[in-house]
């Protein structure tokens, strides 16, 4: 299966727990308004640090919002394709990836050495329960051509797995890259290679 | 491909379905210009979808004001308010009680459509932010599927009722209300009589007049549950109030009925409803509330006002069928009600039970708070939480005005193992309704009126004293702190012990972001008593502010003495004194933080405050009820490209009729849904009377809806539908031209 889904997030997480509290993000985030940093129409940030492992701190923009995100106790990059996503999956993919990628690498810029990514791994999650439903069989259905569009995507083999097991969350799939450690400029170099190619 | 309508098809009901396909009809027309913008605004804010900041495409960046492109562009969802740019959507729930399958398809819409996160308001409903116009009606089907609606969340007409959340399970109230909220929601909802005020009208119930949780003496219509003994039986109904509410000016309600009984309730709130549309303010939306009718008029003109229009209230079987109903309400608990034994108890219980369990009236059994930070929680809270209501309560889930989620119907037994389970999902602070639970607005965060950052500084308030709440004396931990981002009061400052509401003032050529501090307002008695605005102080001086009430209230009160007696005695005088020193403005230079405010690290400004939309627009009936003429009109249009042509037919039809009806109750509003009463009343009043002849064709347009009425033709092909949506199109046209001709130019 091969559809595109209504929103597309992409989360890239932390190596480690930064110095940096999630309160010290919303002037980043006001900042790169200003600067307009990251791609985009954006406008406004809003801030859920007070929930718990909810979506932190986040930069709204009208195609996507960027969510500095506390969820599943795992501190990273949320990036959320609302609209305009490309037709193709393949497409829609490689254009979140490249998006979330020059987020968090932004993001790593304003703490050097204490804001560190993990690239070798994402969480994919579709935004989408009438062509998404969580459940194994959407799962099976939809791994051998997500194996192939991320491994593209990494440049190596990935592994995938179902983030949650419960029905009623998002369709959510991590995914890992096999013995290799990934760095920021191989992948964006490889997306904007890919990009070339489609 | 697939789509939600088709999908959920069998699943809504019918009359909920043709709603929410009449509004996406009106967004569809609006986008091509067909649909005038003030009247798309008012259907759409009555479907409770809302504009929110930054939606007329301006934003101060803190450096300047950028233009914000939408791609959209010009293309207007109302007055100012750009249709590609988020919004708001209020979703209603009666008197704040939901099922736990509700709260899934609510958490579920929350990270489909808006950005994760699902906020309760003070008035017990949900409100998603950040969602795209485009979404709402998948959004309203998907919910329509499982009961719940957002018919008239906003714009100029009966809100979400609201009730106690103890309800049913309280110890000293007369009985519970909430099936009669449920009932009056049912009633009012949609109801012709409904639809034409100049302004929102606020329901609410109470159980008993002594506490705080129905608050009837702030709303438009306040009922308060009373027994009498008529013939020898208890006879149950209301003290009926009206007329109060919030806002910049506040009111207290006025007694209108000392007893309403069951019977009464009903009808007597339609003629409550009907003085209101006809006398009520529509011109001027800062007079148009029912309370300054009720001024205006004095309570007894407008007492008697009501009891003529009761009179004239056509007869109604549902205005007493919902009492034989009552007892069909009933609360199902998930397990038997059951004493704590005496097994070990987790860390923290006992601070938690103190604050955030309630023993129910009903042995065995309690209610549970869970402190809900900012009224805010997480879809994947929201499952969760709905996992919990199943093992332990059921569908005993409620919404407080006070921004918490409350579990019903907790057997004492369990107590500790839901304490666990809430601790697990972040939902297990202690402190519900204590000085930490805060009550706040949306303020600048996506209200585009407000003017500073509720959200931020209750954030700021709540870190900071929850590190000490521990230390803080009971009198001060039982204090209630209510926040506006305005002088609107959609936080509901008025009625807390202490109050904030947002404005600014001008140091040197900065404004600064201030809140006015509010004392002394009452939460008990049903909102008995409206604070004392003392005075303004800089955003970032209020937690210094706070501070020093709270120590000198615990250094000079008397023994047992309450906030409210001691700020009456202290005096207005001696509090601004005391205020003094914190409302002394630094310049720019000298502490630049005091220019930014809570949360934000802009250089504070108000440049980019929107128009409100709290009032709705105010357009006439006429054209709310021929704008729905308009789009089934053009669902006509779709059908016949689908090249259904009987249901082309079928709409067009209906579309004559409901423009038929749009004119007709303008001069008849009980005219009904009957299309003979509507077609007979049509002819009468404009045919006969030559009202409704054009100038050339005279009643050639009318004949068209005459000639439909009599039937259909036996066989419908594409040129007969073709044929009868150019005449209905007509057939509007020349309604359009006679109610202007008629009732004179329309407002909007
Ligand atoms: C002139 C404009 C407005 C006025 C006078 C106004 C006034 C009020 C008042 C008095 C209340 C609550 C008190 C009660 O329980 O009766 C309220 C509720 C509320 N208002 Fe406003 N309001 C205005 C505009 C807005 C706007 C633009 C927003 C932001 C989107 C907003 C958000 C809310 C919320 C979230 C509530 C609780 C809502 C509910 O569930 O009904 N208000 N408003
Ligand atoms: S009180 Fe003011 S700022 Fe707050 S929601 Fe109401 S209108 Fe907006």
């Amino acid at each position: 299966m091969t559809i595109v889904p209504k929103r597309l997030g992409i989360k890239f997480s932390l190596k480690r727990q930064p110095t940096l509290e999630p309160e010290d993000i919303l002037p980043i985030f006001q900042r790169w308004i200003q600067e307009h940093r990251v791609e985009g129409m954006l406008i406004d940030v809003i801030d859920y640090k007070h929930v718990p492992e909810g979506p932190g701190i986040v930069l709204i923009a009208d195609e996507a919002d960027f969510a500095y995100d506390l969820a599943d106790g795992e501190i990273g990059l949320h990036y959320i394709r609302k609209r305009d996503l490309p037709g193709d999956l393949s497409r829609a993919l490689q254009l979140s990836f490249k998006s979330a990628l020059a987020a968090a690498r932004a993001l790593e810029a304003e703490a050097p050495g204490d804001i560190v990514f993990d690239f070798s791994a994402a969480k994919i999650s579709f935004f989408d329960r009438m062509r998404y439903r969580n459940d194994p069989a959407v799962f099976e259905n939809a791994r051998p051509a997500l194996t192939n569009l991320l491994s593209d995507i990494f440049g190596g083999t990935v592994t995938l797995a179902r983030v949650y097991d419960d029905r009623r969350a998002v369709f959510a799939v991590s995914c890992t890259v096999a013995g290799e450690n990934i760095n920021a400029d191989a992948l964006a170099a490889r997306l904007e290679e890919n990009r070339q190619s489609v | 491909m697939t789509t939600w309508k088709e999908m959920l098809k069998d699943d809504i009901p019918a009359e909920m379905g043709k709603l929410i396909d009449t509004y996406e009809a009106q967004m569809e027309l609006r986008k091509q210009g067909k649909l005038d913008e003030k009247v798309f605004a008012e259907a759409r804010l009555r479907k409770g979808v809302y504009g929110q900041r930054y939606d007329n495409g301006q934003r101060h960046d803190g450096v300047r004001t950028r233009d914000l492109a939408y791609p959209s562009g010009e293309v207007v969802k109302g007055p100012d308010t750009l249709w590609d740019a988020p919004g708001m959507q209020r979703i209603k729930i009666p008197y704040g009680g939901l099922t736990a399958e509700q709260l899934e398809v609510l958490s579920e819409l929350a990270d489909e459509y808006s950005d994760g996160i699902l906020h309760i308001t003070t008035r017990q409903d949900i409100q998603l932010h950040y969602v795209h116009i485009d979404d709402t009606p998948d959004l309203m089907r998907r919910l329509a599927a499982v009961g719940i609606t957002t018919q008239e969340a906003c714009g100029n007409s009966v809100r979400n009722i609201t009730a106690c959340t103890l309800a049913g399970v309280c110890h000293d109230e007369v009985f519970d209300v909430s099936p009669y909220a449920d009932a009056m929601t049912h009633f009012l909802l949609n109801h012709d009589d409904v639809q034409d005020f100049g302004r929102k009208f606020k329901v609410a119930f109470s159980g008993c007049a002594g506490h705080a949780c129905g608050l009837v003496k702030m709303h438009d219509l306040g009922l308060l549950a009373q027994t009498r003994e008529i013939d020898g039986e208890t006879v149950r109904g209301f003290t009926v109030y009206v007329g109060g509410g919030l806002g910049t000016v506040p009111h207290q309600a006025k007694v209108l009925a000392e007893f309403a009984t069951e019977e009464e309730l009903l009808p007597l709130t339609q003629a409550v409803a009907r003085v209101f549309a006809r006398l009520g303010e529509k011109k001027n939306r800062n007079r148009a509330r029912i309370k300054f009718l009720v001024a205006k008029l004095g309570i007894d003109e407008f007492r008697r006002e009501v009891e003529e229009e009761l009179k004239i209230v056509p007869h109604d079987a549902r205005h007493t069928a919902y009492i034989n109903a009552l007892s069909d309400f009933s609360y199902k608990p998930a397990k038997a009600g059951m004493a704590l034994n005496g097994a070990p108890l987790p860390d923290g219980f006992e601070d938690w039970y103190r604050s955030n369990v309630y023993r129910q009236v009903q042995p065995g059994y309690s209610t549970i708070t869970l402190n809900t930070p900012l009224g805010d929680f997480t879809a994947q809270q929201g499952f969760l939480l709905a996992d919990i209501a199943r093992r332990y309560v059921g569908d005993n889930i409620r919404f407080s005005v006070e921004q918490n989620v409350v579990l019903r119907w907790v057997a004492d037994a369990d107590l500790p193992a839901i304490y666990h389970d809430l601790c697990e999902i972040g939902l297990g602070d202690p402190n519900a309704g204590t000085i930490v639970d805060i009550t706040t607005c949306p303020g600048t965060d996506t209200c585009k009126l407000g003017i500073a950052s509720s959200r931020g500084l209750t954030a700021e308030l709540r870190t900071r004293l929850i590190e000490k709440i521990n230390l803080l004396p009971d009198a001060v931990r039982e204090l209630k702190i209510k926040v506006s981002g305005c002088f609107n009061s959609c936080g509901q400052h008025h009625v807390a012990d202490i109050g904030f509401f947002g404005n600014s003032r001008r140091s040197g050529n900065h404004k600064m972001p201030h809140f006015q501090v509010v004392l002394g307002g009452q939460w008990r008695q049903n909102a008995g008593s409206y604070g004392l605005a003392v005075g303004a102080v800089p955003a970032r001086r209020v937690p210094d502010v706070l501070e020093a009430l709270t120590e000198r209230y615990v250094a000079e009160r008397g023994e047992g003495e309450d906030f409210q007696t001691w700020v009456k005695e202290l005096g207005r005088k001696e509090i601004k004194a005391m205020l003094q020193p914190y409302m002394k403005l630094p310049s720019f230079e000298e502490a630049p933080a005091y220019f930014s405010d809570w949360g934000d690290s802009r250089v504070y400004t108000i440049d980019d405050i929107g128009v409100g939309e709290c009032a709705g627009e105010v357009v006439s009936l006429f054209s709310m009820e021929i704008s729905k003429a308009e789009s089934t009109q053009f669902e006509a249009l779709l059908a016949l490209d689908d090249g259904d042509y009987k249901l082309a037919d079928e709409q067009a039809y209906k579309a004559m009729v409901q423009a038929a009806r749009a004119l007709v109750r303008t001069k008849h509003l009980d005219v009904g849904d009957n299309y003979d009463d509507i077609v007979g009343e049509f002819r009468s009043r404009f045919y006969d009377t030559e009202l409704i002849y054009d100038r050339f064709a005279k009643g050639k347009f009318a004949r068209y809806l005459f000639k439909r009425h009599e039937g259909a033709p036996a066989r419908v092909n594409e040129d007969y539908a073709h044929q009868i949506i150019d005449e209905t199109q007509l057939f509007i046209e020349n309604v359009h031209t006679a109610e202007q001709r008629i009732n004179g130019v329309i407002v909007g």
